[in-house]
């Protein structure tokens, strides 16, 4: 959960890069010809929101409503005691308290006499928010995610990398001492290191060479054993994994290894992707044969029609 | 360890009997993988996972990362299929379903896309099962029990540790690493962790910032560590360096709201009664006004694979309290006398009453 460092670093994201975005949902709306455009967030679904408002909820749902023209509104679930703080830390000066963000919606609309509304991925919503949106007076119009977030900015490919150098630090340092201690005990100190390092959210998984990378489960760390790092910087994942063996492996020529891509910035974090050939930052993953085991081996990547860069 | 949860099993099934349901779906996504892991007790990788179970008592599985296949399948020793998008999945799940009655655990979460897919499989609306699964959930099992109660230690020497490191000029980031790290390294699974430190300026806890810690502050947290899924929840507050006179006052407050909350809390009391007790006692010094939403969320909740189960420990909520539910009473908010405060202990609602999970002392910590 995201229990780390929640934070805004204008060196690092800039304003104008935040700016530029929102323009760009702005283009979005006016080629729709729509009032507004939508975007849910929630804790493990908030890549959208935070890429336009740098908006992260440690809890609840909201709706970033992004009128015509104007700047962003926050309709969220989380207590008004918390917005001096949101306000620290993203681009929004309107946060409206809204157990329902779709009724918060509505009024938006009837009180600006919005009569189009756009949605990004309509389908997508939660069954509960859809269906109170569909009983609405408004006309809804569902806009594609990759019309809101084309190809990754090179902002967002710095700090990819950024969270990818973090787990791959801290793997470094760690797993050659590793043998003495058990996953929890490797787990725990990785978590340490990375959220004193300022990770906002960390995730680790262990395989000892027999089966998949699994949360920890107080197994011995041995010469099989594989671990996954998936670290969240500023909104930024990163998927980083090395093998106590000391494996290693050509991500962009796998061999006969069994590769995974994730698209680390999906509606939903780790979602697995078919396609080696649209423009995102992913996760590849090796799955490589040692004796009568496998290790594994990954990193972040950015991918795009000349092929992968490791990040 | 508990993995495909057989007294949940057998009381889903009478549910399905008694509601007339031929399939009972139990959806989990990242944010919520309760839904599913009340039958099938896998922390998931993937986006989403889902447990069908049928009226004969089968139960299958689609998960959508690849890793999930070998533990769902050991879990459940039925069929588990891998998809990248889940829609292609419950096509093939519910590929007998035709006309068939289905509900779905954790419905209102699920993405409408999928819900369509369901109802074009079956050619009617799919039911939510989420209320009355979340009932049943509600009374604890004594295997659920146990994992809570090892939660509830994890929790205590999680806060042993948090009172050990904090002090002045560590930031608010820096003292989470340490717990998270700690914590995780002692077998947690997952953590929910809030804090806060400050004076008379501090409203609420959040996730943490880069504020240094000060001498006088209150340090705030609400600590909350997942073991095999369960989660228990401790709250405590402590001050860096000695406490002063307010800080005090206030603490003593919360404590003897609390424990009003603590001591009625038994089988067939009124949830509202337990948040009643807590804010009365706010009332008799002065601070009623504090007990409302403007400066607090609830009074405390329920807990398990969720650590913020309903019902919510609030005087608008009426619900009859029940032997094995588990509870965290906990009267946090704002007083002008020394800003937000946190003081709670997972509460084990027993035949005549209730014990405290929590072993951590009762007391303002001081670091």
């Amino acid at each position: 959960m995201k229990r780390g460092l929640v934070s805004w670093d204008k060196g690092e994201l800039p304003v104008d890069e935040l700016a530029a975005r929102l323009a760009a949902v702005h283009t979005v709306a006016r080629r729709k010809s729509v009032d507004a455009v939508v975007l849910y967030s929630d804790v493990w679904r908030s890549n959208d929101a935070r890429y336009l408002s740098n908006y992260m909820p440690y809890w609840n749902r909201a709706f970033i409503v992004v009128p015509r023209d104007e700047k962003p509104i926050l309709a969220c679930a989380l207590s008004p005691r918390v917005y001096p703080w949101i306000k620290t830390v993203t681009v929004h000066e309107n946060i409206i308290a809204s157990p329902s963000p779709p009724a918060t919606l509505f009024k938006l609309c009837a009180e600006r006499g919005w009569k189009w509304v756009g949605v990004c991925d309509l389908e997508g919503l939660p069954s509960d928010l859809h269906a109170e949106m569909i009983a609405g007076k408004v006309e809804l119009v569902d806009i594609p995610r990759s019309e809101i977030r084309p190809a990754p900015t090179e902002v967002e490919v710095w700090m990819h990398a950024r969270a990818a150098r973090m787990a791959r630090e801290v793997l470094e340092k760690e797993l050659p001492a590793a043998g003495e201690r058990n996953d929890h005990q490797l787990t725990g100190r990785l978590e340490r290191l990375l959220r004193r390092a300022g990770a906002e959210d960390v995730v680790v998984l262990v395989s000892d060479g027999q089966g998949p990378p699994l949360p920890a489960e107080g197994r011995p760390v041995g010469p099989h054993t594989s671990v996954v790092v998936a670290n969240e910087y500023n909104g930024h994942w990163a998927k980083v994994t090395r093998n106590v063996a000391g494996v290693t492996s050509s991500l962009s020529e796998s061999g006969g290894a069994t590769a995974l891509r994730e698209n680390l910035s999906g509606s939903y974090s780790w979602e697995s992707l078919d396609d080696a050939t649209t423009a995102a930052v992913i996760s590849l993953q090796l799955q490589i044969r040692a004796g009568d085991r496998h290790v594994y081996y990954g990193d972040t990547c950015l991918q795009g029609q000349e092929g992968l860069r490791v990040l | 360890m508990l993995k495909l949860n057989p007294e949940r099993k057998k009381e889903f099934l009478e549910l399905m009997a008694q509601r007339g349901w031929d399939v009972l779906l139990f959806y989990g996504d990242t944010w919520r993988k309760d839904h599913f892991r009340c039958l099938v007790s896998v922390c998931f990788t993937g986006p989403q996972a889902l447990a069908v179970l049928t009226k004969e008592g089968e139960v299958r599985a689609v998960v959508t990362h690849p890793w999930d296949v070998e533990p769902v399948k050991a879990a459940t020793g039925g069929s588990v299929t891998y998809v990248p998008r889940l829609v292609d999945g419950l096509k093939s799940a519910l590929r007998d379903a035709g006309n068939a009655v289905i509900a779905i655990n954790g419905l209102e979460q699920m993405e409408a896309r999928f819900v369509r897919a369901v109802k074009e499989i079956s050619r009617a609306a799919p039911i939510s099962a989420t209320a009355d699964v979340e009932e049943i959930r509600r009374v604890k099992t004594q295997e659920e029990i146990e994992w809570i109660t090892k939660a509830a230690r994890l929790a205590d020497r999680g806060y042993e540790q948090f009172a050990r490191v904090a002090r002045a000029g560590m930031t608010e980031y820096e003292l989470v690493a340490e717990v998270e790290g700690f914590v995780k390294a002692h077998g947690a699974e997952d953590n929910f962790m809030l804090v806060a430190s400050g004076g008379t300026e501090v409203t609420a806890m959040k996730p943490p910032t880069a504020r240094k810690l000060q001498l006088g502050d209150s340090v705030i947290t609400e600590l909350t560590p997942q073991i095999n899924g369960y989660y228990a929840q401790i709250c405590r507050t402590l001050t860096i360096g000695p406490p002063s006179q307010k800080q005090l006052e206030s603490y003593a407050i919360f404590a003897e709201a609390q424990q009003a909350g603590q001591d009625l809390l038994r089988p067939g009391v009124d949830i509202s009664d337990v948040a009643r007790v807590q804010n009365d006692v706010f009332r008799k010094h002065g601070y009623g006004e504090y007990t409302g939403a403007q400066y607090t969320r609830v009074r405390g909740h329920n807990l398990g694979l969720y650590p913020d189960e309903f019902p919510h420990v609030l005087e608008s909520v009426h619900y009859t309290c029940k032997k094995d539910m588990v509870v965290i009473c906990h009267p946090n908010t704002y007083l002008p006398l020394s800003g937000y405060m946190v003081f709670g202990d997972t509460l084990l609602v027993t035949d005549t009453g209730c014990v405290s999970l929590s072993q951590t002392e009762k007391r303002l910590f001081q670091a």
